[in-house]
């Protein structure tokens, strides 16, 4: 393996457009289904979920080599990354102008705006949840689509980021209900907190079963036929990744907010911290898994970039700029 | 029809990497791009019982690239001839194709110019080819050994043909189902 | 392959970025190509070099030429390398202290006039031999060298020829007359490779045994303590100990010789001495090698069977032997003897034997080595101690080698000072202060033997001058550097240093950019400027100089560049067998010397004995406790050559850090990882490299790649430490104490030395100071000078040698060679026969004595070659008349017919008073003025036009039967 082609960018990418996913996804279905007519108060985790969406965008431009050329994502049928741009610059058109529909009640001015897309709001919402929902599935497609790399090209990576989306987007709703800009009410307050109340239920559930799904899919790859991925998981389990993963993933980033959530009742730590471990459980996923990027070595293929690469870095790479005689 | 494959004679080569510094040489590849490595494991088993071996890679041209249809901006294709290359005018440098590969065969430079960059890969020297179209890609022309041998499969009289006909050939991880189509004749012997 | 264009930028840059094909159209209209060759090793591979506007735009290997269109990473990089910013472009001054790297850029022809001023004053002040000069492997033309040596009357030239080669031609030419290095592979049916690796070092030759191994499935047997790319092919590998050499190729002999494996009618016919050399080998068995080289017997009897069964054979020559050390000379000797005995020796399928080259001028000829004054060579230093190398035996083999091929060596490289006595001569003044040094095309502290006693040399030589592509440790102390032409900037001429009488040629493709000159024109200006005569370098350019040397194969061409353009390379008729036809090989005595007589009148034993290296677990083993492991070096590694190309990235990327090998078993035992940086140290210093662990060598072995250096660092910031030219630098290690060189050549031990090995502690990873610190000798556990070098001991006492008695009367101006008792003239060494004649030995034919004329059998006269003109037995000078011979003052010594008259005084036959002479062979009448043919009968002119005779008096007309025309 040379290097890392994807950098911690398109990491911080996948986890951002998933968390904006889950919060679009999670605000849809409770303000159309759960409790409609409280809309208001889901234009602040709308509003995180743009920024999100701006947030990685940004990161996935800069990683680009030729970042001006950006806009040929449209120009073909088959790529899987044109649909999850497509859905990305769909999901947020629509949560802005949800937000816009809200937007009035901290500055009047946007008023004669926000009255005109008030009545359609809803179905913004549902139309963003919708691509949100794409989104959050996209990432973890993405990434097993992509068959040379034997720890991505499994069907419990899309779940595993899927579960682990809704599980981020659902601590970042959490956070942020109610906030700015929405004119708090008696009945908005208690809205978000059915809305808290259901959704600790919720990511009770989803940690579970992310938990249930990270485990196996790296149990099992640990144990699997395939030797890359078997490598890879080893890494995991008993390797460079261990402490990260065990420590970190599985026991700060699953473990503690799950007992903090079944335990912790209405306390700071049940709605503050344990939202905010989930969150960066879910990050710290996605840095491990895109690092994971173990494709099947050729024989030598290892001993050559061993060499070769630690030139990386040395003067003589940079001492002699042709054009620029010394002598 | 054309289809330019390559067959490499293992039984040839003895590493000295003459095609690799052509090639960068001669495509003016910046020095973190090395477009066709010549690796080995080195020299394997006990002394003075030994054998060793080189493995020239290069894109291996596939016939089911896995390269081409993720690419989002349509900078990577394949030639009717079988010449996978990459249009640097329209490479966003995403980089998917690069994790698609399973032989590692693509990569960005990190040395050029961070506004443009582009994936680079082998492309069986297409430029050269184009200006002349009997013209062996630098990798064959250069090496001293013959290990490397360019040519068109579909036609039965070419070398190339004629050595994928007569001789046992090798190809690297087909089990991705990519038809690679770079044919290797292995070294078996070792010492005598 | 396309890139972004450099050129464009703003806003439509960024979304649609310009591209432009990097690819240069070679077909285009106004490229020239030009066929040149590569010039970055010996192989010297055919180039074809593109040039557009007096620039080349690309280049490719020249599928017509030995490399058949390959080039290896080094000839592929040449533009690379022309326009290298860290070239050196102008003549740079030394402004600064020595080694602080301040210059000044001066013109070259001021240059050039301030060092010929210092060189002549220092001649003045101390004599020309205060002035040795350096050179480098076929980077130049050595022969304009020597040629301002000479003149200028310094011995004191020299190479690292002696890790090169040379040593071992010598010894080869002291038994069978020339060195048998032209392998006739085409027809051979085994192979030796003798601790060479062609698959890194001569790739050419590489394709050529991996398709012979394919098509005619020769045998190869290579002998390489490493398993190098090369034995990775071989067929039989014999991986020896390092240094154990001499008693492998002894073993080898004795094998052949005891199980009668010989050529026993060549043996009978040919070979002088077999008796004495069958003593001699006994004790030589493959038991008794066993235990030195760590082999087993039957590998040994194996190998010695496979070679010795499969004839025609080669051994393919190589560097090891003159890289051994004390066993240098030995090794080489007894394979030589191996390749006679078998009778592989100049036949089809065997080693071919080439001589001088008759044909066209050698570099012999180029290089006025008679304008060397007696007592100057006998200064030479290193040649009272190295005579098979220096003056005393290149005279006597030389001499030999005109009373027997007719022309000789070339004095460059094959008679040269000792170059690690002359670093000693500099830093000792024993035996005599050397004060200027000119290095041309060499680093000697990475490529000479121990780089601390010569990096302290050239640091304390007073004047000091640099001719390279590079600012080298070397050049850094310089007081001048100048700057050199590289491949593709001159025209390049190869012809195996002088020793072969093929010729093959390259063009210069460009001008040399900047103020950079090619060698033979810097040895030109400096001689013109230190007052030498323009008649003594009468050729102003290097491509004249050329034109010369081939201008005796009168081929129709004007000129070097024709040359190359319309033959490219010359080869004599195929030659083999010529000692059939000379009926006996070019030894004194006409017979391959078993016992070399010229070796014994040097003080030498004429017949090998086992040597070891200096240092070996059998004869030194109080050494192995402390230095428990066997260290080998000199081994050529791609993609590098010697010290060079370290500073290319392009190449240096592929091979960034020294790495040394390792057994994994050995790594083990010391605790070493793969690319753990180590100390590898000898009793003579340390350096650090990285380890390379792969059962590549054996578990007791550890072998380091040569040359280098660190051309990225600032060379004046250590100036303990230039470069890193020490620490990483395996001649650090090496010796060239005068016990540990070879008694005979000289070379110095590189191979087969105790080391240990151990991993670069935290605290003690930094090549310190003290760590490069030299001492003489080498081995002493204080810096300094502890011993003059007049004191230093040879490891072998001299063997007196008595000359027998003359028994002929020797006449004034001949003398006597004691080998075949011949006599021959001084001068021209040719043999004085026994009827009275001299004999020739290029043409075979007889000369006068006398006069030195050729005698001419079939006109039964004499010539004088210089002149043409023709002379009587009786040394009358011939006379002829519109071409027809004339004896004035005679009787007519033909019959005249009666028509004509004899002129005694003119000496032919006439008609009348006409003024024509009679041609008694045709028995036409010949007009002196015209050279018109006219009857003898009536002088009537011949028309060959209308085939009949005019009378020129009246214009009538005869038929051929005088019969008049109409």
């Amino acid at each position: 393996m040379k290097h890392h082609y994807w950098e911690p960018p398109i990491a911080l990418y996948l986890f951002l457009g998933g968390l904006a996913g889950g919060i679009l996804f999670l605000s849809a279905i409770f303000n159309s289904f759960v409790i409609p007519g409280y809309g208001e108060i889901f234009a602040m985790p709308v509003l995180i979920s743009l920024v999100c969406v701006a947030i990685g965008c940004v990161f996935l431009i800069i990683d680009l080599g030729q970042p001006g050329v950006f806009w040929r994502v449209w120009t073909t049928a088959t790529s899987i990354i044109k649909w999850g741009a497509t859905f990305l610059v769909i999901a947020a058109v629509f949560a802005l102008l949800y937000l816009l529909a809200y937007l009035d009640q901290a500055w009047p001015i946007f008023a004669p705006l926000s009255q005109l897309l008030l009545p359609a709001a809803d179905f913004f919402l549902i139309v963003a949840g919708f691509f949100g929902l794409c989104i959050m599935m996209y990432t973890g497609i993405m990434l097993s689509t992509l068959k040379a790399h034997a720890f991505w090209a499994t069907p419990a990576l899309p779940v595993l980021f899927t579960i682990s989306a809704i599980s981020t987007g659902c601590a970042a709703v959490v956070l942020s209900i109610g906030g700015w800009p929405a004119q708090i009410t008696l009945e908005s307050l208690l809205a978000a907190a059915l809305v808290l109340e259901i959704l600790h239920i919720v990511d009770i559930v989803l940690v579970i079963a992310e938990l249930i799904v990270l485990l196996t899919m790296v149990l099992s790859f640990a144990g699997a036929g395939n030797v890359t991925a078997k490598k890879a998981a080893m890494r995991w389990v008993k390797g460079s990744y261990a402490l990260l993963f065990w420590v970190g993933m599985v026991f700060i980033g699953l473990l503690v907010p799950l007992m903090m959530y079944i335990g912790g009742g209405h306390s700071a730590a049940s709605t503050v911290v344990a939202p905010i471990l989930v969150l960066c459980g879910g990050c710290l996923l996605r840095f491990m898994v895109v690092n994971t990027d173990d494709r099947a070595d050729i024989p030598g293929e290892i001993r050559y970039y061993n060499r070769v690469l630690s030139s990386n870095g040395q003067e003589f790479t940079t001492k002699w700029e042709y054009g620029k005689n010394l002598f | 029809m054309t289809r330019y494959v390559m067959v490499i004679d293992q039984r040839r080569c003895i590493g000295c990497h003459s095609c690799t510094v052509a090639c960068r040489v001669w495509n003016k590849l910046p020095l973190d791009i090395i477009y066709n490595p010549v690796v080995s494991e080195g020299v394997q088993g006990t002394w003075p019982n030994v054998h060793r071996n080189w493995t020239p890679l290069l894109c291996m041209h596939c016939e089911n690239p896995e390269c081409v249809p993720c690419c989002p901006s349509g900078a990577s294709q394949q030639d009717d001839d079988g010449t996978v290359w990459v249009d640097p005018k329209k490479c966003l440098s995403c980089k998917v194709c690069v994790n698609a590969c399973p032989y590692g065969m693509r990569d960005a430079s990190h040395m050029e110019n961070r506004m443009h960059r582009f994936v680079r890969k082998c492309t069986f020297c297409r430029d050269k080819r184009q200006l002349d179209p009997d013209a062996q890609p630098y990798c064959v022309e250069t090496c001293h050994q013959k290990a490397r041998i360019f040519g068109d499969l579909d036609d039965p009289n070419s070398e190339v043909s004629k050595l994928i006909g007569s001789v046992k050939t090798d190809r690297i991880f087909t089990e991705f189902g990519t038809e690679p189509q770079i044919y290797y004749i292995p070294c078996l012997g070792g010492q005598a | 392959m396309a890139e972004i264009s450099k050129e464009s930028t703003g806003f439509k840059d960024l979304v649609c970025p310009d591209i432009v094909s990097t690819e240069v159209d070679v077909n285009a209209p106004g490229v020239e190509m030009v066929k040149s060759l590569c010039y970055f090793c010996h192989a010297n591979c055919g180039v074809l070099a593109y040039v557009k506007d007096g620039d080349v735009i690309k280049i490719k290997g020249d599928p017509d030429y030995s490399n058949k269109g390959g080039l290896c990473c080094r000839g592929t990089s040449a533009l690379l390398h022309v326009n290298h910013p860290a070239r050196v472009n102008h003549v740079l001054k030394r402004v600064g202290e020595k080694g602080e790297g301040k210059w000044e850029q001066i013109p070259y022809e001021q240059g050039i006039q301030e060092v010929a001023d210092r060189l002549n004053q220092i001649k003045a002040e101390s004599g020309a031999e205060a002035v040795a000069s350096a050179g480098g492997t076929t980077r130049t033309d050595d022969f304009a060298r020597r040629r301002f040596l000479n003149l200028f009357g310094t011995p004191n030239g020299f190479h690292n020829a002696l890790l090169c080669w040379i040593p071992t031609f010598m010894t080869e030419t002291c038994v069978c007359g020339w060195s048998p290095f032209e392998t006739d592979l085409g027809a051979a049916k085994s192979l030796i490779l003798w601790g060479m690796n062609p698959g890194a070092s001569s790739l050419p030759s590489m394709r050529g045994y991996t398709d012979l191994q394919m098509q005619t499935g020769l045998k190869v047997i290579m002998v390489d303590p490493r398993y190098s790319e090369t034995a990775s092919k071989a067929d039989l590998w014999l991986p020896l100990r390092p240094g154990s050499d001499s008693a492998l190729a002894l073993a080898l002999l004795h094998t052949i010789i005891f199980e009668g494996l010989y050529d026993w009618e060549f043996v009978e016919k040919w070979c002088d001495g077999f008796e004495e050399l069958q003593d001699r080998m006994i004790d030589y068995s493959p038991e008794w090698a066993s235990t030195i080289t760590w082999l087993d017997p039957e590998q040994i009897r194996a190998a010695a069977r496979l070679y010795a069964m499969n004839k025609p054979g080669c051994i393919q020559w190589g560097c090891t032997w003159d890289q051994m050390g004390r066993a240098s000379t030995t090794v080489a000797h007894a394979l030589t003897l191996i390749r006679a005995i078998c009778g592989n020796l100049d036949v089809p399928g065997g080693d071919g034997m080439p001589g001088p080259a008759i044909n066209y001028l050698t570099d012999e000829e180029m290089e006025l080595n008679d304008r060397l004054p007696e007592e100057q060579k006998a200064k030479q230093i290193g040649s009272n101690k190295f005579k098979l190398t220096s003056w005393p035996g290149y005279q006597l083999i030389s001499d030999n080698a005109k009373r027997t091929w007719g022309k000789t060596l070339p004095a460059e490289w094959f008679c040269e000072a000792h170059g690690p006595s002359v670093f000693k001569a500099i830093l000792t003044g024993d035996p005599y202060q050397v004060r200027a040094l000119i290095v041309n095309a060499t680093n000697p502290v990475n490529s000479y033997g121990d780089a601390k006693m010569t990096l302290a040399a050239l640091k304390k030589c007073e004047f000091l001058v640099t001719v390279d592509y590079w600012i080298t440790p070397t050049a850094l102390m310089s007081d001048y550097v100048f700057p050199a032409a590289g491949a593709l900037e001159r025209p390049i001429i190869v012809t195996h240093y002088g020793a072969t009488d093929s010729v093959m040629g390259g063009r210069r493709a460009i001008q040399p950019k900047y103020d950079r000159h090619d060698d033979f024109t810097f040895w030109r200006m400096l001689g013109l400027a230190c007052g030498q005569s323009e008649e003594d370098w009468p050729w102003e350019t290097i491509e004249d100089a050329y034109s010369e040397i081939i201008k005796p194969l009168g081929l129709p061409i004007s000129g070097w560049d024709e040359f190359v353009d319309n033959f490219r390379m010359y080869y004599p008729p195929l030659h083999q067998s010529k000692f059939i036809d000379n009926n006996g090989f070019w030894t004194p005595s006409g017979k391959i010397e078993c016992n070399s007589t010229i070796m014994r009148q040097l003080g030498y034993d004429g017949m090998p004995s086992y040597t070891g290296t200096a240092e070996n677990p059998e004869d030194t083993p109080e050494l192995l406790e402390e230095y428990p492991l066997v260290l080998t070096t000199g081994g050529g590694f791609m993609p590098f050559h010697h010290s060079e190309h370290f500073n290319m990235p392009n190449i240096r990327y592929l091979y960034p850090d020294p790495y040394f090998y390792i057994n994994p078993d050995c790594a083990e035992k010391l605790n070493i990882e793969q690319g753990d940086w180590c100390w590898i140290e000898t009793r003579r210093g340390r350096i650090k490299m990285r380890a390379n662990v792969e059962p590549i060598v054996d578990p007791r072995v550890i072998m380091c790649p040569r040359g280098w250096w660190f051309p990225e660092r600032d060379g004046s910031a250590d100036l303990d430490n230039p470069f890193g030219c020490l620490e990483s630098n395996v001649n650090t290690l090496t010796s060239v104490d005068d016990i540990d060189c070879d008694p005979k050549g000289g070379s110095w031990s590189n191979r087969g030395m105790l080391c240990k090995v151990y991993k670069c502690g935290e605290f003690d990873k930094v090549f310190k100071p003290e760590d490069a610190q030299f001492s003489i000798p080498s081995s002493a556990k204080e810096p300094g000078i502890h011993e003059m070098p007049s004191d230093q001991k040879l490891c072998v006492e001299p063997i007196p040698f008595e000359m027998p008695e003359c028994t002929k009367e020797v006449p004034e101006g001949y003398y006597w060679v004691w080998q075949n008792d011949g006599i021959y003239q001084k001068g021209t060494h040719f043999k004085l026969d026994d009827s009275g004649w001299l004999i020739d030995p290029k043409t075979k034919s007889y000369i006068d004595a006398y006069t030195g004329w050729r005698y001419d059998g079939n006109e039964q006269c004499l010539v004088d070659d210089a002149t043409g003109k023709k002379y009587t037995m009786e040394r009358v000078e011939i006379t002829y008349v519109a071409g027809v011979r004339t004896y004035p003052g005679q009787e007519a010594p033909y019959a005249v017919p009666d028509q004509l008259t004899w002129d005694q005084e003119k000496g032919y036959a006439v008609l009348g008073d006409k003024p024509y002479v009679y041609d008694p062979n045709s028995g036409w009448m010949l007009d002196p003025a015209t050279g018109a043919y006219h009857d003898a009968y009536y002088g009537w002119l011949y028309d060959a036009s209308a085939n009949c005779l005019v009378d020129e008096a009246t214009g009538n007309r005869y038929d051929m039967s005088y019969q008049p025309l109409q």
